[in-house]
Protein backbone atom coordinates (compact mmCIF):
# COMPACT_ATOMS: atom_id res chain seq x y z
CA UNK A 1 0.00 0.00 0.00
CA UNK A 2 1.68 3.36 -0.67
CA UNK A 3 1.84 5.90 1.44
CA UNK A 4 -1.03 8.86 1.56
CA UNK A 5 0.26 11.28 4.16
CA UNK A 6 2.96 12.10 5.72
CA UNK A 7 4.30 13.51 9.15
CA UNK A 8 7.63 15.09 9.29
CA UNK A 9 9.33 16.92 12.60
CA UNK A 10 6.16 17.91 13.30
CA UNK A 11 6.34 20.44 16.17
CA UNK A 12 2.94 22.35 17.35
CA UNK A 13 3.12 25.28 20.61
CA UNK A 14 0.24 27.39 22.12
CA UNK A 15 2.28 30.41 23.10
CA UNK A 16 5.23 29.32 25.05
CA UNK A 17 3.13 25.82 25.81
CA UNK A 18 4.98 22.74 23.54
CA UNK A 19 2.01 20.40 22.81
CA UNK A 20 3.55 18.39 20.38
CA UNK A 21 7.40 17.87 20.03
CA UNK A 22 9.17 16.10 17.00
CA UNK A 23 6.39 14.07 15.74
CA UNK A 24 7.09 11.63 12.39
CA UNK A 25 4.50 9.16 11.30
CA UNK A 26 2.97 8.39 7.92
CA UNK A 27 -0.84 6.83 6.50
CA UNK A 28 -1.23 4.18 4.00
CA UNK A 29 -3.41 4.63 1.43
CA UNK A 30 -6.99 2.66 2.28
CA UNK A 31 -6.14 2.21 6.27
CA UNK A 32 -7.93 3.05 9.23
CA UNK A 33 -5.39 4.38 11.42
CA UNK A 34 -5.80 5.41 15.39
CA UNK A 35 -4.57 7.88 17.10
CA UNK A 36 -4.54 6.98 21.03
CA UNK A 37 -2.77 8.83 24.22
CA UNK A 38 -3.47 9.92 27.45
CA UNK A 39 -5.85 12.86 27.94
CA UNK A 40 -4.71 16.26 27.01
CA UNK A 41 -1.55 14.91 25.37
CA UNK A 42 -2.05 16.48 21.96
CA UNK A 43 -4.17 14.16 19.48
CA UNK A 44 -7.27 16.42 18.50
CA UNK A 45 -4.57 19.53 18.03
CA UNK A 46 -2.83 16.69 15.90
CA UNK A 47 -5.87 16.12 13.96
CA UNK A 48 -6.85 19.81 13.57
CA UNK A 49 -3.29 20.38 12.09
CA UNK A 50 -4.15 17.62 9.27
CA UNK A 51 -7.66 19.06 8.75
CA UNK A 52 -5.42 22.78 8.11
CA UNK A 53 -7.33 24.27 11.02
CA UNK A 54 -3.99 24.71 12.99
CA UNK A 55 -0.67 26.81 12.92
CA UNK A 56 2.49 24.18 13.17
CA UNK A 57 5.73 24.12 12.50
CA UNK A 58 7.63 20.97 10.32
CA UNK A 59 5.72 19.34 7.46
CA UNK A 60 2.68 17.80 6.52
CA UNK A 61 2.26 16.16 3.18
CA UNK A 62 -0.63 14.76 1.86
CA UNK A 63 0.56 12.64 -1.57
CA UNK A 64 3.29 14.73 -2.07
CA UNK A 65 1.58 18.21 -1.57
CA UNK A 66 2.02 20.34 1.42
CA UNK A 67 -1.34 21.23 3.16
CA UNK A 68 -2.06 24.73 3.48
CA UNK A 69 -5.63 25.43 5.57
CA UNK A 70 -8.71 23.61 5.44
CA UNK A 71 -9.86 21.81 2.70
CA UNK A 72 -12.48 19.29 1.55
CA UNK A 73 -9.83 16.73 0.33
CA UNK A 74 -9.64 16.47 4.14
CA UNK A 75 -12.62 16.45 5.62
CA UNK A 76 -13.29 16.26 9.76
CA UNK A 77 -16.14 14.87 11.57
CA UNK A 78 -16.21 16.35 15.05
CA UNK A 79 -17.05 15.23 18.48
CA UNK A 80 -20.48 16.84 18.83
CA UNK A 81 -20.99 16.59 15.37
CA UNK A 82 -21.45 20.20 14.57
CA UNK A 83 -24.21 19.80 12.53
CA UNK A 84 -25.97 22.61 11.13
CA UNK A 85 -29.14 22.96 13.43
CA UNK A 86 -30.62 25.72 10.46
CA UNK A 87 -30.29 22.63 7.77
CA UNK A 88 -32.22 19.51 7.92
CA UNK A 89 -30.33 15.88 7.66
CA UNK A 90 -30.47 16.02 3.61
CA UNK A 91 -28.98 19.85 3.41
CA UNK A 92 -26.40 18.89 5.74
CA UNK A 93 -25.44 16.23 3.81
CA UNK A 94 -25.29 18.10 0.64
CA UNK A 95 -23.47 20.99 2.11
CA UNK A 96 -19.69 19.89 1.16
CA UNK A 97 -21.31 19.72 -2.42
CA UNK A 98 -23.50 22.60 -2.73
CA UNK A 99 -20.09 24.52 -2.01
CA UNK A 100 -18.09 22.86 -5.10
CA UNK A 101 -21.08 24.11 -7.54
CA UNK A 102 -22.80 20.91 -7.93
CA UNK A 103 -26.12 20.75 -9.51
CA UNK A 104 -29.00 20.76 -6.76
CA UNK A 105 -30.84 17.52 -8.24
CA UNK A 106 -27.17 15.59 -8.46
CA UNK A 107 -26.05 17.15 -5.10
CA UNK A 108 -29.36 15.32 -3.54
CA UNK A 109 -28.91 11.98 -5.67
CA UNK A 110 -25.97 11.68 -4.51
CA UNK A 111 -26.76 12.98 -0.86
CA UNK A 112 -30.01 9.99 -1.02
CA UNK A 113 -27.34 7.49 -1.49
CA UNK A 114 -25.46 8.17 0.85
CA UNK A 115 -27.92 8.51 3.50
CA UNK A 116 -29.12 5.16 2.80
CA UNK A 117 -25.81 4.29 3.15
CA UNK A 118 -25.06 5.01 6.79
CA UNK A 119 -29.06 3.81 7.40
CA UNK A 120 -30.53 6.74 7.76
CA UNK A 121 -33.17 6.55 4.87
CA UNK A 122 -36.90 8.03 6.03
CA UNK A 123 -35.06 10.59 8.32
CA UNK A 124 -34.20 13.60 5.14
CA UNK A 125 -36.22 16.06 5.98
CA UNK A 126 -35.72 15.64 10.05
CA UNK A 127 -33.99 18.49 11.75
CA UNK A 128 -30.49 17.82 13.80
CA UNK A 129 -32.69 18.11 17.28
CA UNK A 130 -35.29 15.77 16.15
CA UNK A 131 -32.26 13.27 16.18
CA UNK A 132 -30.21 10.96 18.96
CA UNK A 133 -26.83 10.95 19.37
CA UNK A 134 -26.30 7.80 16.98
CA UNK A 135 -28.18 9.49 13.97
CA UNK A 136 -26.77 12.49 14.73
CA UNK A 137 -22.89 10.96 14.54
CA UNK A 138 -24.45 9.18 10.97
CA UNK A 139 -25.73 12.53 9.68
CA UNK A 140 -21.95 13.93 10.39
CA UNK A 141 -20.21 10.75 8.67
CA UNK A 142 -22.49 11.26 5.51
CA UNK A 143 -22.12 14.92 4.96
CA UNK A 144 -18.56 14.34 5.14
CA UNK A 145 -18.41 11.03 2.99
CA UNK A 146 -20.50 12.34 0.04
CA UNK A 147 -17.05 14.89 -0.38
CA UNK A 148 -15.52 11.75 -1.44
CA UNK A 149 -12.23 13.09 0.44
CA UNK A 150 -8.86 11.53 0.58
CA UNK A 151 -8.80 11.72 4.19
CA UNK A 152 -11.42 11.21 6.61
CA UNK A 153 -10.42 12.55 10.06
CA UNK A 154 -12.39 11.83 12.95
CA UNK A 155 -11.86 13.29 16.37
CA UNK A 156 -13.65 10.84 19.22
CA UNK A 157 -16.61 10.78 17.48
CA UNK A 158 -18.49 8.21 19.44
CA UNK A 159 -17.71 9.57 22.86
CA UNK A 160 -20.98 11.32 23.45
CA UNK A 161 -23.12 8.29 22.85
CA UNK A 162 -23.75 5.68 25.65
CA UNK A 163 -22.09 2.72 26.24
CA UNK A 164 -24.39 0.35 24.10
CA UNK A 165 -25.01 2.30 21.22
CA UNK A 166 -20.89 3.27 20.82
CA UNK A 167 -20.84 -0.48 20.25
CA UNK A 168 -23.39 -0.52 17.50
CA UNK A 169 -21.44 2.25 15.79
CA UNK A 170 -18.54 0.47 15.77
CA UNK A 171 -19.91 -2.25 14.00
CA UNK A 172 -21.52 0.56 11.78
CA UNK A 173 -17.94 1.82 11.06
CA UNK A 174 -16.33 -0.75 9.93
CA UNK A 175 -19.35 -1.79 7.35
CA UNK A 176 -19.51 1.72 5.82
CA UNK A 177 -15.51 1.77 6.22
CA UNK A 178 -15.16 -1.50 4.51
CA UNK A 179 -17.90 -0.33 1.70
CA UNK A 180 -16.66 2.92 1.23
CA UNK A 181 -12.69 2.16 1.47
CA UNK A 182 -11.98 5.37 2.99
CA UNK A 183 -8.23 6.35 4.63
CA UNK A 184 -9.42 7.42 8.32
CA UNK A 185 -7.59 8.93 10.83
CA UNK A 186 -8.91 7.93 14.24
CA UNK A 187 -9.01 10.03 17.32
CA UNK A 188 -9.75 7.88 20.27
CA UNK A 189 -9.22 7.56 24.23
CA UNK A 190 -10.08 3.72 24.69
CA UNK A 191 -8.06 1.50 23.80
CA UNK A 192 -10.45 -1.15 23.01
CA UNK A 193 -12.16 0.81 20.28
CA UNK A 194 -8.94 1.68 18.72
CA UNK A 195 -8.07 -2.25 18.34
CA UNK A 196 -11.70 -3.10 17.32
CA UNK A 197 -11.21 -0.62 14.19
CA UNK A 198 -7.69 -0.27 13.28
CA UNK A 199 -5.13 -1.33 10.87
CA UNK A 200 -2.34 -0.09 12.54
CA UNK A 201 -2.51 2.63 15.95
CA UNK A 202 -0.11 5.47 16.39
CA UNK A 203 0.80 5.98 20.64
CA UNK A 204 1.26 9.14 21.91
CA UNK A 205 3.25 10.16 25.17
CA UNK A 206 2.05 12.71 27.70
CA UNK A 207 2.26 16.04 26.71
CA UNK A 208 4.71 17.62 25.46
CA UNK A 209 3.79 14.52 23.06
CA UNK A 210 6.08 12.67 21.18
CA UNK A 211 5.60 9.36 19.41
CA UNK A 212 5.69 6.22 21.16
CA UNK A 213 5.40 3.47 19.26
CA UNK A 214 2.93 2.27 16.14
CA UNK A 215 1.56 -0.68 16.73
CA UNK A 216 0.23 -2.83 13.90
CA UNK A 217 -3.00 -4.55 14.23
CA UNK A 218 -3.01 -7.85 12.15
CA UNK A 219 -6.47 -9.88 14.12
CA UNK A 220 -9.20 -10.59 10.70
CA UNK A 221 -12.17 -8.72 10.39
CA UNK A 222 -15.12 -8.94 11.94
CA UNK A 223 -13.08 -8.58 15.17
CA UNK A 224 -13.49 -10.61 18.58
CA UNK A 225 -13.45 -8.00 21.33
CA UNK A 226 -13.21 -11.60 23.61
CA UNK A 227 -10.61 -13.36 21.90
CA UNK A 228 -7.21 -13.54 23.58
CA UNK A 229 -4.97 -11.85 20.75
CA UNK A 230 -7.32 -9.05 21.12
CA UNK A 231 -6.84 -9.11 24.92
CA UNK A 232 -3.43 -9.13 23.95
CA UNK A 233 -3.32 -6.15 22.01
CA UNK A 234 -4.92 -4.43 24.24
CA UNK A 235 -2.34 -5.05 27.19
CA UNK A 236 0.60 -4.22 25.15
CA UNK A 237 -1.12 -0.62 24.44
CA UNK A 238 -2.14 -0.48 27.81
CA UNK A 239 1.70 -0.66 29.11
CA UNK A 240 2.50 1.61 26.18
CA UNK A 241 0.35 4.15 27.52
CA UNK A 242 1.79 4.11 31.10
CA UNK B 1 -57.10 30.62 27.76
CA UNK B 2 -59.37 32.44 25.43
CA UNK B 3 -62.20 32.66 27.99
CA UNK B 4 -59.43 34.39 30.18
CA UNK B 5 -58.40 37.13 27.17
CA UNK B 6 -62.23 37.81 26.76
CA UNK B 7 -62.50 38.77 30.60
CA UNK B 8 -59.51 40.43 31.06
CA UNK B 9 -60.77 42.91 27.98
CA UNK B 10 -64.37 43.21 29.77
CA UNK B 11 -62.68 44.06 33.33
CA UNK B 12 -60.25 46.75 31.70
CA UNK B 13 -63.45 48.54 29.36
CA UNK B 14 -65.75 48.31 33.08
CA UNK B 15 -63.31 50.12 35.04
CA UNK B 16 -62.54 52.56 32.07
CA UNK B 17 -66.09 53.18 32.06
CA UNK B 18 -66.55 53.78 35.54
CA UNK B 19 -63.73 55.90 36.12
CA UNK B 20 -65.03 58.18 33.34
CA UNK B 21 -68.79 58.27 34.73
CA UNK B 22 -67.00 59.04 38.65
CA UNK B 23 -64.47 61.29 38.32
CA UNK B 24 -64.29 62.98 35.24
CA UNK B 25 -67.71 63.52 33.71
CA UNK B 26 -66.38 66.07 30.77
CA UNK B 27 -67.34 64.66 27.29
CA UNK B 28 -64.35 67.59 25.96
CA UNK B 29 -61.62 66.00 28.27
CA UNK B 30 -62.11 62.14 28.21
CA UNK B 31 -64.56 59.65 27.20
CA UNK B 32 -66.14 56.12 28.22
CA UNK B 33 -65.79 53.25 25.91
CA UNK B 34 -69.46 53.58 25.44
CA UNK B 35 -68.41 56.60 23.37
CA UNK B 36 -65.31 55.64 21.82
CA UNK B 37 -66.30 52.56 20.27
CA UNK B 38 -69.60 54.00 18.38
CA UNK B 39 -67.22 57.16 17.64
CA UNK B 40 -64.62 54.62 16.33
CA UNK B 41 -66.77 52.98 14.06
CA UNK B 42 -67.90 56.34 12.46
CA UNK B 43 -64.16 57.02 11.61
CA UNK B 44 -63.69 53.79 10.31
CA UNK B 45 -66.66 53.74 8.06
CA UNK B 46 -66.44 57.53 6.83
CA UNK B 47 -69.52 58.60 8.31
CA UNK B 48 -67.71 61.52 10.14
CA UNK B 49 -66.79 64.55 7.82
CA UNK B 50 -63.45 65.44 9.70
CA UNK B 51 -62.20 62.12 10.22
CA UNK B 52 -61.46 59.09 7.72
CA UNK B 53 -59.45 56.20 9.46
CA UNK B 54 -58.30 54.08 6.54
CA UNK B 55 -56.68 56.86 5.30
CA UNK B 56 -54.48 57.75 7.93
CA UNK B 57 -53.70 54.20 8.41
CA UNK B 58 -52.36 53.99 5.15
CA UNK B 59 -50.35 56.77 5.63
CA UNK B 60 -48.93 55.93 8.44
CA UNK B 61 -48.16 52.30 7.38
CA UNK B 62 -46.57 54.05 4.42
CA UNK B 63 -44.22 55.81 6.61
CA UNK B 64 -43.32 53.18 8.90
CA UNK B 65 -43.00 50.73 5.97
CA UNK B 66 -40.54 53.70 4.25
CA UNK B 67 -38.59 54.47 7.35
CA UNK B 68 -38.43 50.57 8.68
CA UNK B 69 -37.39 49.36 5.42
CA UNK B 70 -34.54 51.33 4.70
CA UNK B 71 -33.42 50.53 8.57
CA UNK B 72 -33.86 47.14 8.28
CA UNK B 73 -31.82 47.05 4.96
CA UNK B 74 -28.98 49.28 6.22
CA UNK B 75 -29.01 47.98 10.31
CA UNK B 76 -28.42 44.18 8.66
CA UNK B 77 -25.61 44.72 6.44
CA UNK B 78 -24.17 47.01 8.79
CA UNK B 79 -24.43 44.66 11.76
CA UNK B 80 -23.20 42.14 9.10
CA UNK B 81 -19.99 43.49 8.14
CA UNK B 82 -19.50 44.85 12.17
CA UNK B 83 -19.74 41.24 13.28
CA UNK B 84 -17.59 39.51 10.43
CA UNK B 85 -14.75 41.96 10.68
CA UNK B 86 -13.20 43.64 13.77
CA UNK B 87 -11.51 46.11 11.93
CA UNK B 88 -14.79 47.68 10.27
CA UNK B 89 -16.53 46.90 14.13
CA UNK B 90 -13.46 48.97 15.87
CA UNK B 91 -14.24 51.44 13.18
CA UNK B 92 -17.68 52.22 13.54
CA UNK B 93 -18.15 51.25 16.63
CA UNK B 94 -17.45 54.65 18.34
CA UNK B 95 -19.96 56.69 16.16
CA UNK B 96 -22.61 54.57 16.64
CA UNK B 97 -22.11 54.52 20.76
CA UNK B 98 -22.78 58.29 20.13
CA UNK B 99 -25.62 58.50 18.29
CA UNK B 100 -27.22 55.82 19.73
CA UNK B 101 -28.39 57.60 22.90
CA UNK B 102 -30.16 60.11 21.41
CA UNK B 103 -33.56 59.74 21.60
CA UNK B 104 -35.44 59.74 17.63
CA UNK B 105 -37.44 63.02 18.66
CA UNK B 106 -34.39 64.78 19.27
CA UNK B 107 -33.96 64.28 15.76
CA UNK B 108 -37.01 66.05 14.50
CA UNK B 109 -35.78 69.61 14.48
CA UNK B 110 -32.90 68.44 12.46
CA UNK B 111 -35.26 66.64 9.88
CA UNK B 112 -37.87 69.28 9.27
CA UNK B 113 -34.89 71.87 8.53
CA UNK B 114 -33.12 69.24 6.13
CA UNK B 115 -36.36 67.62 4.91
CA UNK B 116 -38.97 69.91 5.71
CA UNK B 117 -42.48 69.15 6.33
CA UNK B 118 -42.42 65.90 4.20
CA UNK B 119 -43.15 61.92 4.19
CA UNK B 120 -39.38 61.63 3.78
CA UNK B 121 -38.94 63.94 6.97
CA UNK B 122 -41.02 61.59 8.88
CA UNK B 123 -39.69 58.39 7.58
CA UNK B 124 -36.17 59.51 8.67
CA UNK B 125 -37.63 59.69 12.09
CA UNK B 126 -38.99 56.11 12.20
CA UNK B 127 -35.34 55.38 10.27
CA UNK B 128 -33.39 56.71 13.08
CA UNK B 129 -35.66 54.77 16.23
CA UNK B 130 -35.66 51.48 14.07
CA UNK B 131 -32.10 51.09 12.93
CA UNK B 132 -29.85 50.91 16.16
CA UNK B 133 -31.58 47.66 17.35
CA UNK B 134 -32.11 46.44 13.80
CA UNK B 135 -28.16 47.35 14.09
CA UNK B 136 -27.56 46.01 17.44
CA UNK B 137 -28.75 42.97 17.27
CA UNK B 138 -27.62 41.61 13.90
CA UNK B 139 -24.19 42.46 15.23
CA UNK B 140 -24.55 40.24 18.44
CA UNK B 141 -25.95 37.54 16.34
CA UNK B 142 -22.89 37.45 13.83
CA UNK B 143 -20.62 37.86 16.35
CA UNK B 144 -21.96 35.16 18.75
CA UNK B 145 -21.41 32.55 15.47
CA UNK B 146 -20.07 29.60 17.33
CA UNK B 147 -17.00 28.53 16.08
CA UNK B 148 -17.36 24.61 15.29
CA UNK B 149 -20.10 25.46 12.35
CA UNK B 150 -17.44 27.93 10.92
CA UNK B 151 -14.56 24.83 11.21
CA UNK B 152 -17.18 22.17 9.79
CA UNK B 153 -17.52 24.15 6.60
CA UNK B 154 -14.08 25.14 6.52
CA UNK B 155 -13.07 20.91 6.31
CA UNK B 156 -16.19 20.55 4.37
CA UNK B 157 -14.46 23.17 1.61
CA UNK B 158 -16.20 25.97 1.97
CA UNK B 159 -14.72 29.62 0.74
CA UNK B 160 -15.18 32.73 2.29
CA UNK B 161 -18.31 34.00 0.98
CA UNK B 162 -20.37 30.43 0.93
CA UNK B 163 -19.00 30.95 4.79
CA UNK B 164 -21.15 34.33 5.14
CA UNK B 165 -24.09 32.97 2.78
CA UNK B 166 -24.79 29.49 4.24
CA UNK B 167 -23.34 29.51 8.24
CA UNK B 168 -22.74 33.43 9.44
CA UNK B 169 -26.40 34.42 7.99
CA UNK B 170 -28.53 32.02 9.05
CA UNK B 171 -26.63 31.28 12.07
CA UNK B 172 -27.59 34.89 13.06
CA UNK B 173 -31.00 34.94 11.46
CA UNK B 174 -32.84 34.57 15.23
CA UNK B 175 -30.86 36.82 16.32
CA UNK B 176 -31.34 39.34 13.38
CA UNK B 177 -35.13 38.66 13.54
CA UNK B 178 -35.21 39.77 16.77
CA UNK B 179 -33.76 43.09 16.02
CA UNK B 180 -36.72 43.25 13.08
CA UNK B 181 -39.25 42.53 15.95
CA UNK B 182 -37.72 45.27 18.83
CA UNK B 183 -37.08 47.58 15.50
CA UNK B 184 -40.84 47.20 14.29
CA UNK B 185 -42.22 48.09 18.04
CA UNK B 186 -39.74 51.30 18.32
CA UNK B 187 -40.39 52.53 14.81
CA UNK B 188 -44.17 51.97 14.83
CA UNK B 189 -44.10 53.99 18.05
CA UNK B 190 -41.83 56.78 15.96
CA UNK B 191 -44.67 56.92 13.60
CA UNK B 192 -46.63 59.12 15.96
CA UNK B 193 -43.98 61.51 17.37
CA UNK B 194 -42.73 61.94 13.54
CA UNK B 195 -46.96 62.59 12.52
CA UNK B 196 -47.41 64.94 14.84
CA UNK B 197 -45.53 68.12 13.36
CA UNK B 198 -47.67 67.61 10.36
CA UNK B 199 -45.63 66.24 7.61
CA UNK B 200 -48.69 65.55 5.82
CA UNK B 201 -52.30 66.15 6.22
CA UNK B 202 -53.25 62.39 6.97
CA UNK B 203 -51.52 59.89 9.35
CA UNK B 204 -52.55 58.61 12.64
CA UNK B 205 -50.26 60.65 14.47
CA UNK B 206 -51.42 63.79 12.74
CA UNK B 207 -54.92 63.41 13.22
CA UNK B 208 -54.26 62.65 17.18
CA UNK B 209 -52.95 66.19 17.45
CA UNK B 210 -56.38 67.39 15.53
CA UNK B 211 -58.63 65.59 17.24
CA UNK B 212 -57.20 67.10 20.68
CA UNK B 213 -57.37 70.71 18.86
CA UNK B 214 -61.11 69.99 18.43
CA UNK B 215 -61.25 68.65 22.13
CA UNK B 216 -62.72 65.33 20.74
CA UNK B 217 -61.74 63.00 23.28
CA UNK B 218 -63.24 59.60 21.90
CA UNK B 219 -61.39 60.46 18.58
CA UNK B 220 -58.29 60.89 20.28
CA UNK B 221 -58.87 57.93 21.79
CA UNK B 222 -60.21 55.86 18.67
CA UNK B 223 -57.01 56.79 16.67
CA UNK B 224 -55.01 55.41 20.03
CA UNK B 225 -57.15 52.33 20.23
CA UNK B 226 -56.19 51.92 16.53
CA UNK B 227 -52.65 52.55 16.82
CA UNK B 228 -52.50 50.04 19.55
CA UNK B 229 -54.08 47.52 17.61
CA UNK B 230 -52.03 47.89 14.38
CA UNK B 231 -48.88 47.81 16.59
CA UNK B 232 -49.88 44.41 17.91
CA UNK B 233 -51.09 42.99 14.16
CA UNK B 234 -47.77 44.35 12.81
CA UNK B 235 -45.71 42.24 15.77
CA UNK B 236 -47.54 39.21 15.03
CA UNK B 237 -47.26 39.16 11.58
CA UNK B 238 -43.42 39.16 12.21
CA UNK B 239 -43.80 36.57 14.65
CA UNK B 240 -45.80 34.85 12.29
CA UNK B 241 -43.01 35.12 9.68
CA UNK B 242 -40.12 34.02 12.02
CA UNK B 243 -42.21 30.80 12.68
CA UNK B 244 -42.50 30.06 8.93
CA UNK B 245 -38.78 31.02 7.96
CA UNK B 246 -37.11 29.05 11.08
CA UNK B 247 -38.99 25.85 11.37
CA UNK B 248 -35.48 24.21 12.32
CA UNK B 249 -35.89 25.80 15.80
CA UNK B 250 -39.18 24.28 16.67
CA UNK B 251 -38.62 22.34 20.25
CA UNK B 252 -35.39 24.48 20.65
CA UNK B 253 -36.92 27.50 21.90
CA UNK B 254 -39.72 27.65 24.53
CA UNK B 255 -42.09 30.53 23.26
Amino acid sequence: MSEILSVKRLKKKFGDLLVLDDINFSVREGEFFSIIGPSGCGKTTLLRIIAGLESFEGEVLLKGREIRGPGADRVMVFQDYALFPWRNVIRNVTFGLEVKGMRKDDSLKIAREMIKIVGLSGFEEKYPHELSGGMKQRVALARALVCDPELLLMDEPLSALDAQTRLEMQEELMRIWQKTKKTVIYVTHSIEEAVYLSDRILVLSKRPAKVKDVVEVFLERPRNRFSAEFAEICLKLHSLLK
Amino acid sequence: MKALTVVSIFIFLFFWEIFYWIFIKDPFLFSPPSRVFPTFFNIMTGRDPSFYLPADIIYSLYHYFHGFSVAVMLGVSLGLLMGYSKKFEALISPIIEILRPIPPIAWIPIAILLLKLTHAAAAFIIFIGSFFPVLINTRSGVANVEIKYIEAAMTLGAKKSDILRKVVIPSAMPSIFTGIRVGSGVAWMCVVAAELFGVSAYGLGYQIEIARLYHAPEVVLSYMLSIGLIGFLLDRFYRILEHSLMKWRRGLVVE
